[in-house]
């Protein structure tokens, strides 16, 4: 198989092997055990993987609505335009943290990328250390952007920008700004199967709501008075979505 | 692929929920498969999490590759995770399980059978750290090495790397099972290149762990 030939033609048949993988199921795959190895985990997704999605889109619904801040579960849907800069501002915020908001502020357009110019998977020979001619896969790597805002790398220390890291910091977000945000974490907070409540409690992004329901035993009550009882059910069995595993692989 | 996925982009961002739902059906199975190597049984809490930033920060994502934001944006929740938790990158199985899954797999394949997801993933698990990532990064969430590069910080060149290495690590273990030694996950940590002379002869010996 790969190590019969020159070093070269190794590599550039591991990176074929690689880039196929995840694209077109198997290339050779009945025959070559590293490609029935890649292959298979890169299978399609099962439905028991997609157990999350109603609590994913509550999530998603729920930031929609937080920058127009609305108790009624009935509003929602309104234009992105004014969204797009409620939602900056209200991120930058409510993280506060001189940090935090650097962080947010700036995220998009330098992110951990070693080098700044304008990525292409042509260029640079110097980065290939080896080879050289070994293509990226050319695939849409969009201009310079493409990289991830968020906390930008993973070595720095002040947790991310997340707003709900918030909580006890006085006086930044307004009152407002603070209620439509309980409201959006307490909508994904119902959303959640039961088992899932317990461990989202103990992660930064809902401590803010911990504290606000008084405690861990609260929460419950505290989002059911607050939005009422979730909205879409509160569904446990992956299979209550329309045929997840179907439409799961474009 | 990258287009429809593109397209979803936009309509979510317009506030499109099946257009997310899509997004979350493309991403979540390779997410969650990533996210197991990182942070073993927490993976679906940290899969959580990066949806719930998602969510929040689709309407500033402005463009690029969708798939590596949110890989990045999962790969610092689960590294926030870690941190919560002191503990450093692991194994998530003990080294038992994985044996037996990865050689589940290796007979598997000898049967010429296919290959079980879990199994799979287990063996790729057994890895160094850096290896599996380069590995799930490009074989199982689609990135090239450049975008991959960017995900983790690290040169387009040291993940081609160690992703390669990790492949030939791989096809040792399954060779060397074939073989009809019980290697153990562990013990196959640093052969830095196999013998070529090893080259997979009929699996003459009986089943290696009955």
């Amino acid at each position: 198989m790969f190590f019969r030939r020159s070093a070269r033609a190794d590599r550039a048949a591991l990176d074929r092997l690689l880039d196929a993988a995840a694209t077109d199921h198997v290339p050779g795959a009945g025959t070559e055990p590293l490609a029935r190895l890649l292959s298979a985990a890169a299978a399609p997704g099962r439905p028991d993987e997609l157990a999350g999605e109603e609590a994913a889109l509550a999530a998603f619904r729920a930031a929609r609505a937080t920058p127009a801040r609305a108790p009624e579960p009935t509003r929602r849907r309104r234009p992105v335009t004014a969204g797009v800069a409620a939602w900056a501002a209200g991120v930058a915020v409510t993280a506060t943290a001189g940090v935090a908001f650097a962080a947010v502020a700036i995220d998009r357009p330098d992110a951990p990328p070693p080098r700044p110019r304008p990525t292409t998977g042509a260029s640079d020979p110097g980065e290939t250390g080896g080879p050289g001619g070994t293509p990226g896969g050319g695939a849409s790597t969009g201009a310079s952007s493409g990289t991830p805002s968020g906390p930008p790398a993973p070595t720095t220390g002040p947790p991310a920008p997340t707003a709900g890291a918030s909580a006890t910091r006085p006086g930044s977000p307004s009152p407002r700004e603070r209620a439509a945000e309980l409201d959006g974490q307490c909508r994904a907070y119902l959303a959640m199967p039961p088992a899932q409540r317990e461990r989202a409690l103990d992660t930064p992004g809902f401590a803010d709501l911990v504290t606000a329901a008084g405690g861990r035993a609260q929460v419950t009550d505290y989002c059911r008075d607050r939005v009422g009882e979730p909205e879409p059910p509160t569904t446990r069995e992956p299979k209550s979505g329309p045929t997840p595993a179907a439409s799961a692989t474009p | 692929m990258t287009g429809e996925l593109n397209e979803a982009v936009v309509a979510a961002q317009a506030g499109d929920e099946q257009a997310f739902r899509f997004l979350y059906r493309s991403l979540q199975p390779g997410l969650l498969r990533y996210l197991t190597a990182l942070v073993g049984a927490d993976a679906e809490d940290v899969a959580s999490e990066t949806w719930l930033q998602v969510s929040r920060d689709l309407p500033t994502f402005t463009g690029g590759e969708f798939r590596a934001w949110t890989v990045t944006i999962a790969r610092n929740r689960a590294m926030d995770h870690l941190r919560r938790q002191r503990r450093r990158p692991s194994l998530p199985v003990p080294v038992q399980a994985l044996s037996d899954l990865a050689s589940d797999a290796d007979t598997a394949e000898r049967a010429g059978e296919s290959i079980g997801t879990e199994a799979a993933l287990a063996l790729i698990g057994t890895l160094p750290p850096r290896e599996a990532e380069a590995v799930l990064l490009r074989a199982v969430l689609g990135l090239d090495a450049e975008t991959a590069g960017r995900v983790l910080g690290r040169r387009p060149g040291a993940v081609r790397t160690a992703a390669h290495r990790g492949l030939r690590r791989l096809a040792a273990l399954m060779e060397r099972r074939g073989e009809g030694g019980p290697a153990t996950a562990a013990d196959d940590a640093t052969p830095p290149r196999p013998r070529d002379v090893r080259r997979r002869q009929t699996p003459h010996a009986e089943p290696a762990d009955g």
